[in-house]
């Protein structure tokens, strides 16, 4: 008799134990007002503790909570309210994990908003979400073209950055400056080949040529790039082009040095690249590497004085991540402002068409048909250790591409709005 | 339930064993009035899961390290089946269990042949040939990206809303632990425990050994696949992530944590564990300056704790403490008790 | 042809990673029946240990090569006293459990210390430049991995078939009751034994440093390529783990050029088919198989 029953009233003890952990928030859900429960709540979902927790991570958050601040200095009493909250969650880089903490984000949490959200697999997964639930979503630091094409819809907005503006800006400029012939090399997976086709789009749209492309295994298990490495030189290229990120791109530039790539004649250059990365690899690695960045922090007086702002926040210097999402933070609560209501599609309707100038977004736009926002970029070039004067001072700015040709033209527009 | 307690559980007040069984049906049908409705589907997929590998670690004494293979691929199948053909979802769903029970077979006949510790590897590297094909059949499963956008599809109803969509896939889920309960107390999971503490004897007694340890590994990875379905039905979501090895590990924990051998425990290691991780995603744990946001921690914090302390897991604890005034013999894994301390390994793993 | 060649030299650098890791896998089963899952993660502590004295003691990659696997060789020692030891009686999986979990507590607390981006290693001075081998040149630090990671599986090798040391080793492997009765004390030879398992997977580990993005997670992936290797040359045998991890290095690096996606799947089928095969792996013992 106890047998069975004992371990059962256990188990009962232990479902109750969980439902206290579960945060009580069963039932079916319910719905909202003029300001939705009183209070504007910004969802920060991203990488905490991972390979993106220093490219926004938690000084996103602080980026997010310092236009919170600044909203409510510069509005006061005239504010549509007081009540602003700024969540977080981490999403791991997975987008199953992504899919579940968008879903609590909106439900539980009566999040209006969510920004950052890395990693282009993630990024997907949340505007699915954001439709479903018909609330806004700003993806600040994914990377895929889809959200602003095949799978866009009407809450979501691409703030910062996407491949096409990487391919272009890289791909066009480094080809421009003399370098014709490319020796491709790319991770085998979407992020990859979408890059890898960008980048040749843009190259031969500039007068280059790719005389060579290997596909890596993804992921790299062993680490090893040196096939793909070694038979560059056969095909005697100008400059070799790596589509890797994180710690395959570290490996890789580790490689590319050992076999002493660049004292053949052959340049590299970094499809997506971060100051973090140059930061884990050392600039001596990387000198004289050029890239497309967002934002740098040391570029003019604007963008330096916010940085110091941040340092005091945060201790360190901000990546591209950080100012856009204070950026996003900050137009989104103006939008509210301006709208007079958190409803999503006030929402949409206020920030659809804006033209906007603030420390992150020169020259800045939201274009309506795609929700894409874009913005001045730049070409930059990695300083060799010599150079840097003090922490995180890696990148010397070459050029500065011009919004309406560093992002992808409507032309080539694939969204349909729904 | 050894071949003697399961005599001993026959002789006993079938009343009592309906009540127990009762229980967990109410806790399973009140589940998301107290706990998030997608962490209570979570849960109840995850405890299928579990419940099905225990058939394979507790009650035959096989222990694969690969069981994401066939949570994942059922994951990816059904996915592709509710978008591809709008059907209902369950009918996705079985169709997802069908194609592990597939994949399974060529698995298992290369598996069995290995023993212990080798069977373990061998399916963790099935395992990951799984994940790098899934990886790279990007037009089916969407690679890094995952599976998106998986319909609740059931006859023009609307299941958006997670807390209905429960109840609708709950019936799917007792099924499968009725399966494996079913298996469990049947002349076939008598057998299954015989080969665990025996296969030599088993074998000369004229079972084909090797037969029943297939059948009960396609078994229980169709059941791995009605949870893995399941589950990314649940999401609207399936990822690469189902087929990793991690997955893989994680099953086996609730399993451990559960109780190996004791089924129903499995569920109860399952809840466990979801939850940990959902309150560690959630808030992390502090201890002092300490910062404890990582899932991996804790996970193997748990692991270790366990497989040292309470080999028995919780339900098997439980039972113990019952047991110590009734003197059954207990689960355990092949060819050792944990009771007995200084004891030779039954099977000679050693070259 | 020479690309051909150099693909394959290429395939054998690699292939010394899988070698030596095999081997103190194959050494520590051998001698305990442990599947020490946790040998990925160990590999990560020698090239996290090699980053560590860089950064914290200035101490350069030839103190790190002879520091790091030491110490972890202490630590292994250790653990196998405290932790290994008490499961050892047990069915050999519960110890493949335990090191399960602690691969998931070392990796978490890496990272939570170093987060998850990889950490900066230089390549040793003195070994910067190219060789050229005759057909082709090729980067001096990769032919010194491979040559001194044969030197190590031939020092293995030697110490356990001509030392006296090692024919105890031995002996206690395949017959610990006969080498008990005999009067050898086997048990404190155990720890040493694992401590050696451990510090040859430090050393890898240290040897990838320079080559390798150091980050927490560096050894997870790897860790399930080398049961394969294992599986492929035979839990029991080292000959077959070292030869079995050249093996495979040269088939991934060929893989790599001839069918890129499919590179580490090759492995796997390669894995299937020394199953059907020979299911105690190429160099195996049958018994083994059972």
């Amino acid at each position: 008799m106890r047998r069975n029953l004992i371990p059962a009233i256990s188990a009962l003890a232990v479902v109750s134990l969980l439902a206290a952990c579960g945060g009580g928030a069963g039932g079916p859900s319910g719905g909202g007002g003029k300001i939705s429960d009183d209070k504007i709540v910004l969802g920060v979902l991203n990488d905490q503790t991972g390979i993106y927790s220093e490219l926004s991570g938690p000084n996103a958050v602080k980026a997010v909570q310092m236009a919170v601040d600044d909203f409510k200095a510069k509005h006061a009493d005239d504010a549509v309210t007081k009540n602003i909250e700024v969540v977080v969650a981490d999403h791991q880089n997975k987008p199953e994990i992504a899919n579940t903490k968008a879903q609590e984000m909106y439900d539980r949490q009566k999040a209006d908003i969510i920004l950052d959200v890395p990693t282009s697999s993630a990024a997907l997964a949340v505007a699915g979400v954001a439709l479903a639930k018909k609330k806004l979503y700003i993806n600040i630091s994914g990377a895929t073209t889809e959200l602003t094409g095949d799978k866009c819809n009407k809450y979501t907005f691409h703030w910062a950055y996407d491949t096409y503006m990487l391919a272009n800006g890289t791909g066009t400029t480094v080809t421009e400056a003399g370098a014709k012939k490319w020796y491709i090399v790319y991770p085998d997976y979407a992020f990859g080949q979408d890059m890898k086709k960008s980048f040749t789009a843009a190259i031969q749209a500039a007068g280059g040529q790719v005389v060579g492309e290997k596909a890596s295994e993804f992921p790299n298990t062993s680490g090893d790039f040196s096939s793909q490495l070694l038979q560059a030189p056969a095909a005697k290229p100008d400059v070799l082009g790596t589509m890797h990120a994180g710690g395959e791109l570290v490996n890789l530039v580790k490689q590319y040095n050992q076999f002493k790539l660049k004292d053949k004649g052959i340049a590299l250059s970094v499809g997506l690249m971060f100051i973090t990365d140059i930061h884990s690899l050392g600039p001596d690695a990387l000198a004289g590497t050029k890239f497309t960045d967002a934002w740098y922090w040391n570029f003019d007086k604007q963008n330096r004085d916010w940085a110091d702002k941040f340092k005091e926040k945060t201790g360190s210097r901000p990546s591209f991540a950080h100012a856009a999402n204070y950026s996003a933070a900050m137009n989104y609560l103006e939008a509210v402002q301006a709208a007079g209501t958190d409803a999503s599609d006030d929402v949409v309707k206020n920030l659809e068409g804006k033209e906007i100038n603030d420390v992150f977004l020169r020259h800045g736009k939201v274009r309506a048909e795609d929700h894409s926002v874009i913005h001045d970029v730049y070409l930059a070039e990695v300083k060799p250790k010599s150079e840097v004067k003090e922490d995180y001072d890696y990148e010397k700015i070459l050029t500065t591409i011009p919004a309406d040709k560093a992002f992808k033209p409507l032309s080539e527009n694939t969204c349909k709005m729904g | 339930m050894t071949a003697l307690a399961f005599r001993k559980l026959a002789a006993m007040p079938r009343l009592w064993r309906l009540v127990g069984l009762l229980a967990g049906l109410l806790i399973a049908l009140a589940l998301p009035w107290f706990i998030y409705p997608p962490v209570a589907m979570d849960i109840i997929a995850w405890a299928l899961f579990a419940v099905a590998l225990d058939l394979l670690l507790g009650f035959t004494g096989l222990l694969s390290f690969g069981h994401a293979a066939f949570w994942g691929s059922a994951a990816y199948t059904a996915g592709v089946i509710a978008i591809k053909t709008g059907a209902p979802f369950p009918v996705a769903i079985l169709g997802a269990a069908v194609v592990a029970m597939v994949l399974a077979v060529p698995i298992a006949l290369l598996a069995v042949r290995s023993t212990g510790i080798y069977f373990a590897m061998v399916t963790l590297a099935f395992a990951q040939m799984v994940y790098y094909v899934a990886n790279q059949w990007r037009s089916l499963t969407g690679g890094e990206n995952g599976l998106q956008g998986i319909p609740k599809n059931l006859f023009g109803l609307d299941l958006s809303d997670p807390f209905y969509f429960y109840y609708a896939g709950l019936p799917i889920a007792l099924i499968g632990l009725l399966i494996a309960w079913r298996v469990v107390h049947s002349p076939f999971g008598r057998v299954l425990v015989a080969i665990r503490e025996n296969p030599a004897r088993s074998r000369s007694l004229g079972y084909p050994v090797d037969r029943y340890k297939v059948m009960i590994f396609v078994i229980s990875a169709g059941l791995s696949g009605l949870a893995g379905g399941l589950y990314a039905v649940s999401h609207g979501f399936a990822s690469l992530q189902e087929v990793y090895w991690t997955t893989s590990g994680k099953v086996v924990i609730m399993t451990v944590l559960g109780g190996i051998g004791t089924l129903w425990g499995s569920t109860i290691g399952a809840a466990l564990i979801v939850e940990v991780e959902d309150y560690v995603a959630t808030s992390g744990i502090h201890i002092g300056p300490l910062n404890i946001t990582g899932p991996g921690l804790i996970a193997g914090l748990i692991f270790v704790v366990v497989v040292l302390l309470f080999r028995r897991g919780v339900w098997g604890t439980v039972a113990h403490l019952l047991r110590r005034r009734r003197d059954v013999p207990e689960p355990h894994l092949s060819g050792t008790a944990p009771d007995v301390a200084e004891h030779e390994p039954a099977v000679a793993q050693k070259p | 042809m020479s690309e051909l060649l150099q693909h394959a030299f290429n395939g054998l650098v690699n292939g010394s990673f899988y070698a030596l890791l095999a081997l103190g896998l194959s050494v520590i089963f051998g001698m305990l029946g442990v599947v020490n899952f946790a040998h990925g993660a160990f590999y990560m502590l020698g090239a996290f240990g090699a980053f560590i004295l860089l950064s914290e003691a200035n101490l350069g990659f030839w103190p790190a090569l002879v520091i790091v696997p030491l110490v972890l060789g202490g630590l292994g020692m250790g653990l196998e006293r405290v932790l290994v030891r008490r499961l050892v009686a047990l069915d050999p999986l519960y110890n493949f459990l335990l090191t399960f979990g602690l691969t998931l507590i070392l990796q978490d607390l890496l990272r939570m210390k170093y987060g998850s981006q990889a950490q900066p290693y230089p390549q040793p001075a003195g070994l910067g430049g190219s060789l050229n081998l005759g057909l082709f040149d090729y980067p001096a630090y990769q032919v010194f991995v491979l040559g001194f990671s044969v030197l190590v599986s031939l020092g293995a090798w030697l110490l356990l078939a001509r030392t006296r040391i090692g024919m105890i080793v031995r002996a206690a492997t395949e017959r610990p009751e006969l080498t008990r009765a005999l009067g050898i004390n086997v048990g404190r030879w155990i720890s040493p034994v694992f401590g050696v398992g451990i510090a040859l997977a430090g050393l890898s580990g240290v040897l990838a440093a320079p080559m390798r993005a150091v980050s927490p997670l560096m050894g997870a992936d790897l860790i399930i390529l080398v049961f394969a290797v294992v599986v492929i040359g035979g839990l029991g045998s080292i000959f077959g783990s070292v030869a079995a991890g050249f093996l495979i290095g040269m088939l991934q690096a060929l893989g790599n050029v001839y069918v890129p996606g499919l590179a580490t799947t090759s492995v796997f089928i390669v894995m299937a088919i020394v199953l059907l095969w020979r299911p105690a792996g190429l160099f195996g013992r049958e018994e083994t198989a059972v």
